[in-house]
């Protein structure tokens, strides 16, 4: 059997769980379930959110290693299904290596979700949580432009390789820069229910939902990257959006 | 009337999905879900003790994604996280921030202290369900050399 390629296998498929946001318990899991499938019992695999490392030692005493940089996450359900899936069926058919390789390759190639589609559920979160939160329909009306505004604003500063945490201040204060500007206009609006709205959808819903389940199955690092993760993406979303707050209570007066 | 609120958490759920290209029946599910954790929410409303109702929500939730997932042979993470996000304290976030920008400081401690409360119950309720569950599942560890 070839070893490299079955140590490459296993990261490759560590890697494309985690790059889309599947749980370190879930990716470590696979890895080693690949190992045992093609009859490596003492595969070792270590993985925290920006990091893969998978080794095995050969019969004849030889150590293959092999590490995986993750240098950016996003969130794609449909692609850690279908990786999930993938890992259950090599376990179960112990397909050649060359198989793998190729279907890896096509789950990576799926298509994201298209740019407007992305817009348009932006939109429409902001303003189902805004009436959610109470707000009336003309709140809904505002909260859908500020919704609308984030993905853009994220995909302009993404292109620019600027830092994660000032995406999300910058993502979260125009918004509510949005909703303050409208709220100055028609004093009737419930700006708070806008605002609280749009911003929901820059929640760390991934990370508060992994961090627990990763430290009950006993990754702590990669608990704790998460959890420092969410509380630093909640601090940025509450200084973008006290940023627009101040801001316009100093221009407007209000 | 307040449970009009949960069609919106559904409708928020639905477009949760969109964003995090989750597809087919996961998305009905996962929405109804997200509807189900504010249902429980608002139905246990006459203890009075919001934390409380936050954790028994997330407990409902979470079981309810640990079932579908073995139904539907998906991941369990798929349903939580978009049952979670209505109960995310999105508005003590904003209004602890606001208290601080206009220099409320009493105020400033008590929502930040309650904001923290409530993800603590999001926090053990998702820990209790998910540690009995794995008792029926265990993790699959290497066996030592």
């Amino acid at each position: 059997m070839n070893y490299d390629q079955l140590v490459n296998a296993s990261a490759d498929a560590g890697y494309l769980l985690i790059a889309n946001g599947a749980e370190i318990s879930r990716a470590e899991e696979s890895m080693r379930r690949i190992f045992h499938a093609y009859g490596m019992e003492q595969g070792e695999v270590f993985a925290i959110p920006t990091f893969i490392s998978v080794s095995l030692s050969t019969p004849d005493g030889r150590p293959i290693t092999a590490i995986r940089r993750i240098p950016s996450r996003q969130v794609n359900m449909d692609r850690v299904d279908r990786a999930n899936d993938l890992c259950r069926r090599i376990c179960r058919t112990r397909p050649d290596f060359n198989t793998i390789r190729r279907e890896i390759r096509r789950i990576e190639s799926l298509p994201a979700v298209p740019f407007a589609l992305q817009v348009a559920a932006f939109a429409a979160v902001a303003s189902a949580f805004t009436l959610f939160y109470g707000g009336n329909a003309a709140d809904a009306w505002v909260a859908f432009f500020c919704g609308a505004s984030i993905r853009p604003v994220w995909c302009l500063l993404d292109h620019f390789h600027v830092n994660q945490f000032f995406i999300y201040i910058a993502a979260s204060f125009v918004p509510a820069v949005i909703a303050l500007v409208f709220a100055d206009w028609n004093a009737y609006l419930n700006y708070d229910k806008i605002i609280i709205g749009a911003l929901m959808n820059l929640v760390p819903g991934i990370a508060i939902t992994d961090f627990m389940r990763d430290i009950i199955a006993g990754d702590m690092i990669a608990g704790i990257l998460r959890f420092t993760e969410s509380l630093l993406v909640a601090a940025a979303i509450a200084i973008g959006a006290g940023v627009a707050l101040t801001a316009t209570r100093t221009l407007f007066g209000v | 009337m307040e449970y009009f609120a949960c069609f919106w958490s559904f409708c928020a759920c639905t477009a949760f999905c969109l964003v995090y290209n989750i597809r087919g029946k996961a998305l009905v599910f996962a929405s109804l879900n997200g509807a189900l954790g504010w249902f429980v929410y608002l139905l246990l409303s006459f203890v009075k003790n919001d934390i409380f109702q936050f954790f028994v929500a997330t407990v409902a939730t979470a079981v309810c994604s640990e079932i579908l997932a073995r139904i539907l042979k998906k991941p369990a993470t798929e349903f939580q996280i978009v049952a979670l996000l209505p109960m995310v304290p999105g508005n003590g976030i904003f209004y602890t921030m606001e208290y601080c920008v206009i220099g409320n400081n009493a105020m400033f401690i008590q929502t930040g202290l309650h904001t923290l409360g409530i993800a603590g119950a999001l926090a053990m309720g998702i820990l209790l369900v998910s540690s009995l569950f794995r008792i029926s599942n265990p993790p699959y560890r290497s066996k030592l050399p």
